[in-house]
This record gives C-alpha cells, sequence and structure tokens, in this order.
C-alpha cells in the first residue's frame, strides 16, 4: 500500500513557478479531460485510449483504484499541466512490476515537470515494494526517453516498427527499466 | 565536513593565511594562501550558495563538477585530488540521507558508491575517469532527490558556473 500522506505536495520548477503535486480525484474529470485536450495530436497518436471522449476519462475517474492504478496530477492552480501514472498488478509475474506513464503539458515542458514526475513516480515505485518500474517510450519521443535516463532509466529494448499511430504509420518502441530489487545483479536482461 | 577541499573557487579568495576555517554558507574549505591574500567572508562578496537547500551539498557538488581532475590535460595528482574529493562528497550525502526515508536516493548513492570504489585510480581502472564521472552523477541524483522531497527544482551546476574558474565543462549535460 503506498502512502498517499505525502500529498498534496508543492513542487517548484526551474522557472520558478510552483505546482501541486496529488493523486487524481473523482473531480478531476473536467480538468483532465481539458489537459488531454492541449496535448498535440502527434503525441496523441501514441494513447492507448481515446483521451479526447470525455467519457473514457469519466471511466477513469469512475473506476479509481489507486492500487491498480495510481494517477498524480501536476496542477497550475485549479489547471492539470502533467499526468503521471504508476501501474500495477496485484496478482501474476507481473506484480512486481510497475508500469509508468507520463504526459506533460505543451507550455510546461523542457521546465523539469517531466522529470520531477518521473522522480515521484520512481519515489512512489520504491515505497510500493516493486523490483522494477517499465517505462514504454516511442523513439521520437527524445524528451521523455531523456527524462527517463535521468532518473536511472535504462533501454532494454527496442522494438523495431512495432507499434502504430492512428494513422497507421510503425513506429520503434523503445522499453526503458529503472530495476529496484535488491537483487537487480541477478535480473540482468 | 569539507566538501571542496583542494579545489578552487572564489571562496578561496576569502581564505587566510594558515587558517582552516569554512565558509559559514556552503561549508568550503577557505585554505591558506596569503599571496592571493583575500579577507574574512564578513563584508566579502556573498557565497553564491547562501540560503540555498542543502548548499555545502550542492557546493561540494559543484567544487568537483568544475574540478580540474576533469580537463583533458588533467595531471595524475588533480585527478587522486579529484577522487578523494568525490569520496568526501559521497560520505557528506549518506550522512544527510541517514535523517531520510529516501529509498530512490540511497539507491543512487550506493551506484555512486560503487563507481567510486571501482574507479580508484590507484588500481589503474582503465575507466577510471568514466567512473568518476559517473559517480559524480550519481550523487548529483541524490541530491536531486533531496531537493524534491522539499519541493525544490533540481540543482543546476551551470547556475554556478561563473563562481568557478571554469574554462571549459566537459560532459556537459545538453539537458
Amino acid at each position: 500500500m503506498i502512502d498517499l500522506e505525502r500529498y498534496p505536495r508543492e513542487v517548484t520548477l526551474r522557472n520558478g513557478v510552483t505546482l501541486v503535486f496529488r493523486p487524481m480525484g473523482r473531480d478531476d474529470v473536467d480538468r483532465l479531460w481539458v489537459f488531454f485536450q492541449q496535448i498535440p495530436p502527434e503525441d496523441k497518436m501514441f494513447f492507448r485510449e481515446d483521451v479526447s471522449r470525455r467519457e473514457v476519462v469519466q471511466h477513469w475517474a469512475d473506476t479509481l483504484d489507486y492500487g491498480l492504478v495510481l494517477p498524480i496530477l501536476a496542477l497550475e492552480g485549479d489547471r492539470v499541466v502533467g499526468d503521471a501514472t504508476l501501474h500495477r498488478q496485484r496478482t501474476g509475474w507481473k506484480q512486481r512490476v510497475g508500469v509508468v506513464r507520463v504526459q506533460i503539458a505543451p507550455d510546461y515542458r523542457h521546465l523539469g515537470l517531466g522529470t520531477a514526475m518521473v522522480r515521484e513516480l520512481r519515489h512512489l515505485g520504491e515505497k510500493s515494494a516493486l523490483h522494477c518500474l517499465m517505462a514504454e517510450v516511442i523513439e521520437e519521443q527524445a524528451a521523455a526517453v531523456r527524462a527517463f535516463e535521468k532518473m536511472g532509466f535504462v533501454r532494454v529494448a527496442t522494438y523495431r516498427n512495432f507499434v502504430n499511430d492512428q494513422r497507421g504509420g510503425l513506429h520503434n518502441l523503445l522499453v526503458l527499466l529503472y530495476r529496484m530489487s535488491s537483487s537487480s545483479d541477478d535480473l540482468n536482461v | 565536513m569539507n566538501p571542496v577541499a583542494g579545489v578552487p573557487s572564489r571562496c578561496d579568495n576569502l581564505r587566510m593565511a594558515g587558517t582552516d576555517d569554512h565558509c559559514p554558507h556552503c561549508g568550503a574549505e577557505l585554505r591558506g594562501d596569503s599571496r592571493k591574500g583575500g579577507t574574512r567572508p564578513g563584508g566579502t562578496p556573498g557565497c553564491p550558495y547562501d540560503r540555498l537547500a542543502y548548499a555545502a551539498l550542492r557546493a561540494g557538488h559543484d567544487a568537483i563538477y568544475f574540478g580540474a581532475w576533469r580537463r583533458i590535460d588533467a595531471p595524475p595528482l588533480e585527478i587522486r585530488r579529484g577522487y578523494h574529493g568525490i569520496g568526501r562528497h559521497l560520505d557528506a550525502i549518506g550522512r544527510e540521507l541517514a535523517g531520510h526515508d529516501l529509498p530512490a536516493a540511497a539507491r543512487d548513492l550506493n551506484q555512486a558508491i560503487e563507481a567510486h570504489r571501482t574507479a580508484d585510480p590507484r588500481e589503474e581502472a582503465p575507466d577510471a575517469l568514466r567512473l568518476m564521472d559517473n559517480a559524480l552523477s550519481y550523487a548529483h541524483r541524490a541530491i536531486d532527490d533531496l531537493l524534491h522531497e522539499k519541493g525544490l527544482p533540481p540543482h543546476q551546476p551551470m547556475d554556478f558556473a561563473e563562481w568557478y574558474d571554469v574554462v571549459e565543462v566537459p560532459f556537459r549535460d545538453e539537458w
């Protein structure tokens, strides 16, 4: 069980702007929906779900279960400017693997917010007894790759022409891992 | 704590001959050298780390980051100084982390310690410089973890470059 008492917490960016990090709540649907509407189409092409539809975000809010998916929002006032999620499984062979995803509003990129959110997820992963965090990133998303690598994630695989965007084009998928197991030396890929 | 011993910085300009005073803000050792003069900190140009969180750790990092050991033509003596400076810096981070529950930062510190141990120049490690740089990079990440817990932005060494006698910075991050 992740201790959420650390939230809400303030995080100051390089430009001096102070944001609030906190878990998504059921009343954040419209804020998050507006946030996803700001995401450029070229980024949305790689989303797993059509987040331009409000009912998709509403469904997330209706089924919130922090034990499975913990969404951390970055807010400037009432506006969501970043969304980072830690996905887990309670049972099965991947129950010690957390999957992380991060999305940043266009006007908040290159300010260190992505790195701060990855750092936050890394902290949550460490505190929730996971062995490994995994990020999947399209190779063209260079800033995201750098943010993960800066936090200690290591590229472990590249799947060539593996994923398609919503127009059918193929892209390389990078898999990055951050190992937390004390027996990490035994886990070399 | 002596995070920046042996590394030139403007704090050296504040030093008193024959003393082992330290800068009250960043903890830098004010080593004696009467030929270069200098006055006590009071009334001198302010230390750039004054009033910053973890000022001593930041200053310790930067003094090594901008240290002579990273120059391409660094002599063996400077490399050994850099190596020992990193060791003291890691000790200082360890003392600070002892009071925090930050497993990610502790992991970074352990990786730094491992890289530092492997890099020992006395052992003629072929990758000594790279491993020392790795150790410093892991140390930087641990400091940033501490800052993040206070809700502060990461430490940016280049913001302090003017304070050091930096001609060029090898291995400079592009992000």
